[in-house]
């Protein structure tokens, strides 16, 4: 297949997916109302500390805290999407077409993986600056590196959600076969988040950051995972 | 309609064997317990060929096997010589196949859905306008997949999967649900689509319909084939001019 017939057809079906989600609003409503109602409640759990000139071992916990309330709330709030991924090919037997015609199975693993990546990032926009308002967090000049992060979790989180969302959808209890695959698989990605959005909300220098080697981690599951996934995409729909 | 499939198949089978597109061994195919198609063996050659049988005799698993969609318990499938796979993008190019559902994206208008399909064939996303012309439907492209009576889906499904203008067409009740004028324009749509190097496997309990232009037939009964044969045209009655 050529290059440019391969990027067509690959984003033929993630625009098809997000039309079809734009009319249906099937995924990501439940997925935002999730994510807002989790990050309201955590807002409770946190207690309000008195600014303090340098961190304190309390203020470090929080800040640990507080990336965790972040991340297992996009966590959450991403597997709820997946689960819905192959739904909507499912409705009218769609499926049967999509797999009868000559489209790379890598491609159909990119277009699903992209509408993820869109219903993710939606949620990220919703719950990164209501939990930010919520905790009275200042991240000053660090969100510029905590986007970083964002886009280098998300690739993880997304590759390693959209194929274990096509293993489930082959079974009867997909809803429980999906975080059952996923979330044993993806807790390196977010032990990695947490590790650094804390370094953030505590206001730690990048190169202080970079020198842990929690990006380095995070970098390698991505490739790792975007590489198994595109490789195995083809079993998991068979 | 029993003497006419047996005296058919003593008179064209050879010949309909030198023009062998597709090759059936043993075909066993087993859901649990349950045995769909029993070592199943079967030649098929160009034409349009009736697949018959009562429900639960293994139409539609057949069909699925041939689409390579359905991996067979055990026994070959081999088109123009070749073991038939899914994962083969040349093959999957040569098959058109409409099943039970209709195969379209509820959501999607049926001109968004067949420019769909057309881009990923490779097609303008004009020839979804023209094939939905062809089943009768250019004044539902603009009709929500999903909003399509049963009827309407059905004939929707035909034009999808004559869209790429397929080698091997396999269609499991195409008829379903159609009044006369709908199943018309589905006959002369799967007519104007047929050829000389082209197979139509129709699976369908309209047995008369299909007769009017199928060039034969096969009937399965719990997973075997009982019967198999061509029509014999020349010893029907010329049609008056």
């Amino acid at each position: 297949m050529r290059p440019s017939g391969f990027l067509a057809k690959t984003s033929a079906l993630a625009i098809k997916d997000l039309r079809v989600e734009l009319r249906g609003r099937d995924t990501l409503p439940p997925m935002l109302a999730f994510a807002f109602t989790v990050a309201l409640v955590l807002a409770f759990a946190v207690p309000e500390l008195p600014a303090t000139a340098r961190p304190t071992k309390l203020t470090v916990a929080l800040a640990y805290v507080e990336a965790g309330f972040l991340w297992i709330t996009v966590l959450f709030a991403g597997l709820i999407g997946f689960a819905r991924t192959f739904e909507v090919e499912r409705e009218e037997g769609a499926i049967d077409a999509l797999l009868l015609a000559p489209v790379d199975r890598s491609g159909l693993f990119i277009a699903k993986a992209a509408a993820n990546l869109v219903f993710v990032a939606c949620v990220e926009a919703v719950v990164i600056p209501s939990l930010a308002l919520f905790f009275a967090i200042d991240l000053g000049a660090g969100w510029l590196p905590l986007l970083g992060v964002i886009v280098l979790v998300d690739l993880g989180f997304v590759a390693a959600g959209t194929l274990f969302a096509a293993v489930a959808a082959q079974t009867r209890s997909r809803e429980l076969v999906l975080p059952l695959l996923a979330l044993p698989t993806l807790v390196p990605v977010f032990i990695a988040a947490i590790e650094l959005t804390a370094d953030l909300f505590l206001g730690a220098a990048f190169d202080d950051m970079a020198g842990r080697g929690w990006f380095a981690i995070l970098l390698a599951f991505d490739v790792i995972y975007g590489v198994v996934a595109a490789l195995t995409f083809e079993l998991a729909l068979d | 309609m029993g003497d006419e499939w047996r005296n058919a198949t003593s008179v064209t089978h050879s010949a309909w064997l030198l023009s062998l597109v597709i090759s059936i061994r043993g075909l066993t195919v087993t859901y649990g317990r349950t045995l769909a198609l029993d070592r199943l063996d079967l030649d098929l050659g160009p034409g349009v060929i009736g697949l018959f049988g009562p429900n639960g005799s293994g139409k539609s698993t057949l069909l699925r096997v041939l689409s390579g969609l359905l991996r067979p318990s055990a026994g070959t499938v081999e088109l123009c010589g070749r073991p038939i796979s899914s994962s083969d993008e040349g093959f999957r190019r040569r098959v058109g196949y409409a099943g039970h559902e209709s195969g379209l994206y509820p959501r999607l208008t049926l001109e968004e859905n067949l420019s769909l399909f057309a881009r990923l064939y490779d097609l303008p996303a004009r020839r979804g306008v023209e094939v939905a012309g062809e089943v009768g439907l250019s004044n539902r492209l603009q009709t929500r997949a999903g909003e399509l009576s049963a009827g309407l889906k059905r004939r929707a499904a035909v034009a999808r999967a004559l869209l790429h203008g397929p080698d091997l067409l396999l269609l499991d009740e195409p008829y379903a649900n159609l009044d006369d004028d709908a199943a018309e324009e589905v006959t002369r749509a799967i007519q104007g689509w047929s050829g000389p190097e082209r197979t139509a496997l129709i699976a369908t309990h309209g047995a008369k319909r299909l007769k009017a232009y199928a060039a034969g037939g096969v009937i399965l009964k719990q997973g075997r084939v009982v019967v198999e044969g061509r029509y014999n045209r020349a010893r029907e009655p010329a049609p008056r001019a």
